[in-house]
């Protein structure tokens, strides 16, 4: 018997999602449930399509074809209000001190002045940036700018994170504060998708679905990748996988 | 020097531009366009005549080769020519109320006693009676006038009179407060062009950095509207812009003594609104600038036409008819015209208002424009 989650439940639901840029498919009938408060990890190589599906989610882009749901409804401005989304590069105002950023971003998100400002003050210290919150921007480090990045796509308290390669050019160090980050808010019921290339750091995430040309490959916890592959990492599992989906394919 | 660097460095130049072919495109381009248009305008042909009145009351005279009558030949030569129309009244008055009405672009009138004068050898006046706030009209008006008296004085036995020195062309400005000088007359066209110049520049490069830098993904990501975005780049541009407007405005006003005879609230609002289009003009252009060498590049494109066809050198009147349409769209067109009418002649809002009418629909069709191209922005 086939159970099929309804859109509502899940956090987000995409159906043989198709998005082409030209002749090229970048999504090429993606099949995806996100389960309300897990954190989900989204790995495979440059190009596999995992940008473009935090794109469509954010609302960024509208789909060639197939459905997509997002917390019970279509991407857009209706939903947007309960979705935090950080860029890949850290999109933020250069010329603006940390926290003017974040109450610029707040306010986009309707909160009043003043809730915006004491709002602000709350997520400077949860980034641990609570003494460069006046600095401008651009002379932070490349990693402050990835904390602050961060801080501007939960100003508003999300209930769904997009995380496009959060971690990338962050020490180790800040990268498990990072970590710590991310589970905090799961744990507060922030359901989390986050993107990234470097496959082992995924462990970490409640479940992984492996993406590869547009489509997803596979989808589960780390053991259940590995033990699925037969192979002792997610490195190796991940080429195992693919090149296994690829022969079911030419069969 | 290391020759290899060089062109390592060479090369690499050459091979971008390569992968840019927009940029490419527009180097091409643009010099194109700009050198045909000016071809155009200074050139003679695909032109329409301007149209002139002509109230010609020279009774003749005689000549020591005879009888003549200078004005018909006057007239006659007029008529040669391409660049202007002629058109016969019957008096001094109704000639100027049509200039008035902006149906001529200037009224000739050759008094009676012309042929009887030249042909005794006395100096004649001949009054050319223009709307004296546009210098781009009175120039053609008067050039036609002295080609005529030329080719009267060569052409007609007996017309040698009307050769220069016979004949001095006295201009009478009829709408223009007196004492006008070179500065007053351009006055309204530098206000204008800066001001429209200044405000683009400040916003195209300013929306091109939101975009190239991800914090319109940022913004586009949020339930902010498309309108939200526009309404908030013009609030927060319009006090800069304006300051520099009024930088120009002032200096022009105190420094250089420019005069402006009419309201100055008309022309600050006037300017306003000039502002408004130059703001969202820049968002949806920047849309199609990939960087900002590109956006520098649309300067030309997007101002040159309306200075070279917008009546600020050349005359509207003049222009191929669609090119005339096409200089009706422009802000510039009307912002430039209202100017001169209310700095130079003093103008009020019940002359000016129709211009004011297509000042505001331009600026509401580039917020249009903007909130469109920004759709492509979100899916």
């Amino acid at each position: 018997m086939i159970t099929t989650t309804r859109a509502d439940d899940a956090a987000i639901d995409a159906r043989r999602l198709v998005m082409s840029f030209g002749s090229f498919h970048a999504l090429d009938g993606l099949d995806l449930s996100v389960r309300r408060g897990e954190i989900l990890g989204l790995v495979g190589p440059n190009g596999a399509g995992k940008t473009t599906f935090i794109r469509v989610v954010a609302g960024l882009l509208r789909p060639s074809g197939g459905q997509i749901h997002v917390l019970g409804g279509r991407p857009g401005v209706q939903v947007a209000t309960r979705i935090g989304y950080m860029p890949q590069a850290p999109a933020l105002y250069d010329d603006l001190p940390v926290v003017d950023n974040l109450v610029f971003f707040a306010r986009l998100f309707g909160l009043s002045r003043e809730q915006a400002r004491r709002r602000a003050e709350e997520i400077v210290d949860i980034v641990a940036l609570g003494p460069k919150a006046r600095t401008l921007v651009r002379d932070l480090s490349g990693g402050m700018r990835q904390l602050a990045s961060l801080g501007c796509s939960m100003v508003h308290d999300p209930k769904l994170l997009l995380l496009d390669e959060p971690t990338v050019g962050i020490d180790p160090v800040l990268r498990l504060d990072l970590w710590q980050h991310f589970a905090d808010l799961n744990a507060d019921g922030t359901t989390i998708v986050l993107t990234t290339h470097v496959i082992p750091e995924a462990e970490r995430c409640d479940r992984i679905a492996m993406i590869g040309s547009g489509r997803v490959i596979a989808l589960g916890t780390g053991d259940e990748l590995r033990e699925r592959a037969g192979r002792q990492n997610l490195d190796e599992a991940y080429i195992a996988l693919r090149d296994a989906g690829r022969r079911e394919g030419e069969r | 020097m290391s020759w290899s660097r060089v062109t390592a460095i060479a090369g690499r130049i050459v091979r971008q531009f390569r992968h840019d072919r927009r940029t490419v495109a527009l180097i091409i381009v643009v010099p194109l366009a700009v050198m045909a248009l000016i071809g155009y305008l200074v050139g003679d042909s695909g032109k329409e005549p301007l149209p002139v009145a002509v109230v010609n009351l020279d009774e003749g005279g005689t000549s020591p080769v005879g009888a003549v009558n200078l004005g018909d030949a006057f007239v006659r030569s007029l008529r040669d020519q391409d660049s202007i129309e002629v058109r016969a009244f019957e008096t001094g008055p109704g000639a100027e109320e049509a200039v008035r009405d902006g149906e001529v672009a200037g009224a000739i009138e050759l008094p009676s006693d012309l042929s009887a004068r030249l042909a005794a050898g006395e100096g004649v006046e001949l009054t050319v009676a223009v709307t004296g706030t546009n210098p781009s009209l009175t120039g053609p008006v008067v050039d036609a006038v002295q080609t005529a008296l030329r080719e009267t004085a060569t052409s007609i036995p007996g017309g040698e009179g009307a050769a220069s020195g016979g004949v001095t062309i006295r201009t009478v400005s009829l709408e223009g407060v007196p004492g006008l000088t070179t500065i007053d007359y351009y006055a309204p066209v530098l206000v204008a062009v800066f001001t429209f110049f200044f405000t683009f520049l400040l916003t195209s490069v300013s929306f091109l950095r939101e975009r190239a830098s991800g914090t319109l993904d940022r913004l586009m990501a949020s339930p902010v509207s498309r309108l939200d975005v526009e309404l908030g780049y013009l609030l927060g541009f319009l006090g800069f812009a304006m300051l520099q407007t009024l930088i120009v405005l002032g200096y022009a006003t105190f420094v250089l003594h420019v005069e402006i005879a009419g309201p100055l609230w008309l022309v600050l609002l006037v300017l306003v609104l000039l502002v408004i289009g130059s703001v969202n003009l820049g968002i949806p252009l920047s849309f199609y600038a990939r960087n900002e060498l590109q956006v520098v590049q649309f300067i030309p494109l997007v101002l040159l036409p309306q200075i070279f066809l917008g009546g600020l050198v050349w005359p509207v009147e003049t222009l191929w008819t669609p090119l005339r349409w096409l200089s009706q769209a422009f802000p510039l067109t009307h912002a430039t015209a209202i100017l001169r009418d209310v700095m130079l002649a003093g103008a009020g809002l019940a002359d000016v208002w129709p211009r004011l009418v297509a000042l505001v629909a331009f600026d509401l069709a580039t917020v249009a424009l903007g909130v469109v191209v920004l759709r492509r922005q979100r899916a």
